[in-house]
C-alpha cells in the first residue's frame, strides 16, 4: 500500500514541471521579450522619437502574436503598453501621456495584435485542417492500394480491418454477406447482430451503446445490394458526418467497391471459361467427324464389296480390301485412344498416381505394341547404362512413346531410321525420338503441340486427328516435365522430353547382401 | 490324344465367333459362353482345360467370375481387357487369373498365351525343383543355377524368383510379389520392388538391358518365361 502511494506521489511529482512548463511557459517568454525591447526602446530614447520606440514594441508584440495566442499577446501588449508609457512617453516614469496622439498609438497597438493574432489563429486552424485532409486522403489512398492487391472477399475484409484499426484504434468486425441473403454470423452475440442487421437493412449507419463505449455500424452499400457490415467499437461515438464519419464511410466504400469488383472479376472469369470450353468442345467435335467418318467409310466400303463380290473380286483384290479393313479399324482405334485420352488429360481434376518404373521397360512395351506398325524399321534403342527409376504413370509414358514413333514412322517414310535415346541428368532423366526423314521447320517447332495441328506434308495415314503431339506434351507436364522439338544436327526430327526421377534406394540398404546358401 | 478343351467366355457375338474359328483352326476343342452364369455353369459341367475370359461381362464382374472359378478350380485363365484398364486387370490377376491379353489383340499373341498356359502342368503347391529357361530352382535346398552356374540370391531375392517360378509363365502382380518378397503388409514399396528386379536380371539375363526370361507385364506386374517365348 504505501508503495503505490509512493509511487503515485513520484509520478505526479515527475508530471508537475511538464504541465507547469506546458502552461506558464509561453507567459514567461513573452514577458521577457516585451522586457527586452521596453529596455532596448528605453535605451534608444536619446538617438530616436518616441515614435521610434513604439515601433520597436510593436515588433516585439508582433513577434509574440505569430507566435502565441491571443490571450498571451494580449497580456504582452498591455504589458507592452504599459512599459512604453511608463518609461518612453512624456511624462516619464509616470503611467499618463500628455500628447493625445499617444492614444492612437496604443489603440493602434492593440488593433494590430488583436488583428495579428487572430490571422494566425485562422492560420494555425486552416494548417490544421489541411493537415487532416491530407491525413484522410493518405489514409485512403493506402487502403485502396492495399485492397487492389487482393482479391477474396475474405482477404479484402481483413486488409480493411487492419487499417479501420489502426486509423482509429478501435476494435472492428466486418459482417459479410453470406450466400443466401443474410449476414454471415461471426464473432457477435445478439444483440451486436440485431443492429447490425438494422445497419445492413437500413443502409445506414447505426449506434450501439456497450459497455466500454458505442459500437458504430456501417454498413457495405454496392450497386445493387448492400454487401455486409463493419462494426466499430470506440470509446466515444462520432456522428456521421464529423470528420471521423465521413472517413469511416469513405473506408467502408472502397470496402464495398473493392468487394463488387472481385465478385464481377470472378464472374467474368467463370464467363470467358465457359466460353473457352464451349469453343474447344465443337472445335473437338469438329475435327473429330472428319476422322472418325473416314476410316468407317473405308471399312463399310472394303466390307460391301467383300461381301457383295465376294466371287468376282481376284484373290490380291480380296486380300488388299481385307487388311485395309484391318488397318482402317487399327487407325480408328489409335484416333479414339487419343481423343479419351485428350478427355482425361485436360479434365480440371486430374491425379496421377505415378509409381517407379524403369524407362528401358516402358520401351520395350512400346515396342512390342507396335510392331505391326513399325514393320520391317528398326528402332535402335539408345540407352545410358544405370538409368535411375522414373516417377511416372507407365501406361501414359507408353502413350508418349507410341505416340512419338507413330509420328515417326508416318512422316519420316519407310527407309528412315529411327532411335530412342535416354541419358540422366539431375533429378530428371532426358528421352529422345530421332528420325532422320524430313524434319520440322523451324517456324513450326512450337506449334506442332497444338490441337489439330498436322504437319504441311502430312499423308492420309495420319489418323490421330493432330492430337497426338497435344497429348504427349499434356502428359510430360502432368508428370512435370518438358518436351520440345529440337533442332537435330545432320537433318531429321529430334522430339525430346524429360521425367522426373525417383531418387534411388540403394540395394545394399535394404538387406544385407549375404547369399542363401545355408 | 484329346484335344485340350478351351472356353471362352465373351458376351459380344463378332468377338467370340472370331474367337472360336481361331482356337478351333489351332486345333483346340472350343466352346464359348456369353455371360457368367453359363460359363460358371460350362467350367461345373464341362472342365475345361483353359478359359478366356472377357472382363466386359453383362451380369458379372469379370473379376469376381476369375474369382469364383479359381475358388474350386485350377485351370488357367486368360483375361481379355481393354487398354487403360490396368486396374481392373491388377484385381483379375490378384483374384486369380494367370495372364491379360489388351484388345485389341494380335492372333499371335493370343494363341501363344494360350499355349504357353496350357503347358503348365495342372495342379502344383509346393515342387521342389522348379525350372524356367536357363533358371533351376531348388526350393529345399534354396539353391538357383542359371545355365548350369550356381548364383548367389539374397533371402529376398530368392523368394522373388521362386514365386516368378512357380507361376511361370503367369504374370504374378507387383502386390503379389511384394508380399511374398516382404509379408502382406508392405505393400506399397514398389520403388523396392523394381530394385531387386534389376538385382535379377544382372544375375539370370545374358543381356540384363534387355531382358529375355524376366519379363514386365507393364503396370502389372512381371513373369517369368523361357527366353525363346518371343512374345512376352
Amino acid at each position: 500500500m504505501a508503495e503505490s502511494v509512493a509511487s503515485i506521489e513520484s509520478a505526479w511529482i515527475r508530471s508537475v514541471p511538464r504541465v507547469w512548463l506546458q502552461k506558464v511557459a509561453p507567459y514567461a517568454i513573452a514577458m521577457a521579450v516585451v522586457a527586452v525591447s521596453a529596455t532596448v526602446a528605453y535605451l534608444a530614447l536619446p538617438y530616436s522619437d518616441v515614435a521610434d520606440g513604439a515601433m520597436i514594441h510593436l515588433l516585439a508584440i508582433v513577434l509574440l502574436a505569430t507566435r502565441f495566442d491571443l490571450k498571451v499577446s494580449l497580456l504582452a501588449c498591455v504589458v507592452s503598453i504599459v512599459t512604453f508609457d511608463y518609461l518612453c512617453i512624456p511624462p516619464r516614469f509616470a503611467l499618463e501621456w500628455v500628447d493625445p496622439k499617444s492614444s492612437l498609438t496604443f489603440v493602434a497597438m492593440v488593433v494590430v495584435t488583436v488583428t495579428i493574432s487572430a490571422l494566425n489563429e485562422r492560420l494555425r486552424r486552416e494548417e490544421r485542417t489541411a493537415r487532416e485532409t491530407a491525413f484522410r486522403a493518405e489514409a485512403l489512398h493506402r487502403l485502396n492500394l492495399e485492397l487492389s492487391g487482393a482479391s477474396e472477399p475474405e482477404h479484402l475484409a481483413a486488409v480493411t480491418t487492419r487499417h479501420l484499426e489502426s486509423l482509429f484504434s478501435a476494435q472492428v468486425t466486418v459482417l459479410l454477406q453470406a450466400p443466401g441473403r443474410s449476414l454471415e454470423r461471426v464473432a457477435v452475440n445478439a444483440q451486436e447482430l440485431e443492429h447490425a442487421e438494422r445497419a445492413w437493412a437500413r443502409r445506414e449507419m447505426v449506434g450501439q451503446t456497450v459497455e466500454s463505449g458505442t459500437m458504430i455500424w456501417v454498413p457495405l452499400v454496392g450497386i445493387h445490394e448492400c454487401l455486409g457490415v463493419v462494426g466499430l467499437r470506440v470509446e466515444r461515438a462520432f456522428d456521421k458526418d464529423s470528420k471521423q464519419g465521413r472517413l469511416l464511410s469513405a473506408c467502408a466504400n472502397q470496402l464495398s467497391t473493392a468487394i463488387e469488383r472481385a465478385q464481377l472479376s470472378s464472374a467474368v472469369h467463370r464467363t470467358q471459361l465457359e466460353a473457352e470450353t464451349e469453343r474447344l468442345r465443337s472445335s473437338l467435335l469438329s475435327a473429330v467427324s472428319h476422322d472418325l467418318k473416314t476410316p468407317l467409310s473405308s471399312i463399310i466400303a472394303a466390307g460391301t464389296a467383300l461381301s457383295t463380290r465376294r466371287n468376282e473380286l481376284e484373290p490380291e483384290i480380296v486380300d488388299q480390301l481385307l487388311s485395309g479393313v484391318v488397318s482402317e479399324g487399327e487407325r480408328l482405334h489409335r484416333l479414339i485412344q487419343n481423343l479419351l485420352s485428350i478427355t482425361r488429360l485436360e479434365s480440371p481434376t486430374i491425379h496421377l498416381r505415378p509409381t517407379p518404373e524403369a524407362v528401358e521397360d516402358i520401351l520395350a512395351a512400346v515396342l512390342r505394341r507396335m510392331e505391326t506398325r513399325l514393320g520391317s524399321r528398326q528402332v535402335r534403342a539408345d540407352l545410358e547404362a544405370e538409368l535411375p527409376l522414373v516417377l511416372v504413370e507407365p501406361m501414359l509414358i507408353e502413350q508418349v512413346l507410341a505416340n512419338l514413333l507413330e509420328n515417326a514412322v508416318s512422316y519420316a517414310g519407310p527407309e528412315a531410321t529411327i532411335e530412342v535415346c535416354a541419358r540422366r541428368q539431375t533429378g530428371s532423366l532426358i528421352v529422345q525420338v530421332l528420325d532422320d526423314g524430313p524434319g520440322i521447320a523451324e517456324s513450326e517447332r512450337h506449334k506442332v503441340f497444338e490441337k489439330f495441328y498436322r504437319g504441311r506434308s502430312s499423308s492420309q495415314t495420319d489418323g490421330g486427328a493432330g492430337l497426338g503431339l497435344t497429348i504427349c506434351r499434356a502428359i510430360v507436364r502432368a508428370h512435370h516435365g518438358r518436351i520440345a522439338v529440337r533442332e537435330r544436327p545432320g537433318g531429321g526430327t529430334l522430339v525430346e522430353f524429360t521425367l522426373p526421377s525417383v531418387l534411388g534406394l540403394h540395394h545394399r540398404a535394404l538387406e544385407p547382401a549375404s547369399p542363401v546358401l545355408q | 490324344m484329346n484335344k485340350e478343351r478351351v472356353l471362352v467366355v465373351e458376351d459380344d457375338a463378332v468377338m467370340r465367333r472370331v474367337l472360336l474359328l481361331t482356337l478351333r483352326g489351332h486345333g483346340y476343342d472350343a466352346s464359348a459362353a456369353a455371360t457368367a452364369r453359363e460359363a460358371l455353369k460350362h467350367v461345373e459341367t464341362r472342365a475345361p482345360d483353359a478359359m478366356i475370359l472377357d472382363l466386359g461381362l453383362p451380369d458379372m464382374d469379370g473379376v469376381e467370375v476369375a474369382a469364383a472359378v479359381r475358388r474350386r478350380h485350377e485351370l488357367p485363365i486368360i483375361v481379355l481387357s481393354a487398354r487403360g484398364d490396368e486396374q481392373q486387370q491388377i484385381q483379375a490377376l490378384d483374384a486369380g487369373a494367370n495372364d491379360y491379353v489388351t484388345k485389341p489383340f494380335r492372333e499371335g499373341e493370343l494363341m501363344a498365351r494360350v499355349r504357353a498356359a496350357l503347358r503348365k502342368p495342372t495342379a502344383l503347391p509346393e515342387r521342389s525343383l522348379l525350372e524356367v529357361g536357363p533358371v533351376r530352382l531348388d526350393a529345399i535346398e534354396r539353391r538357383v543355377q542359371v545355365r548350369g552356374v550356381e548364383v548367389a540370391l539374397t533371402p529376398i531375392e530368392f523368394k522373388l524368383l521362386y514365386l516368378l517360378a512357380r507361376e511361370s509363365p503367369s504374370i504374378v502382380t507387383h502386390q503379389q510379389l511384394l508380399g511374398a518378397g516382404w509379408g502382406a503388409d508392405r505393400v506399397e514399396d514398389v520403388q523396392s520392388l523394381r530394385v531387386y528386379v534389376k538385382q535379377l536380371r544382372r544375375k539370370i539375363e545374358k543381356d540384363p538391358a534387355r531382358p529375355l526370361c524376366l519379363v514386365t507385364a507393364l503396370g502389372v506386374g512381371y513373369r517369368l518365361v523361357p527366353p525363346d517365348a518371343s512374345v512376352y
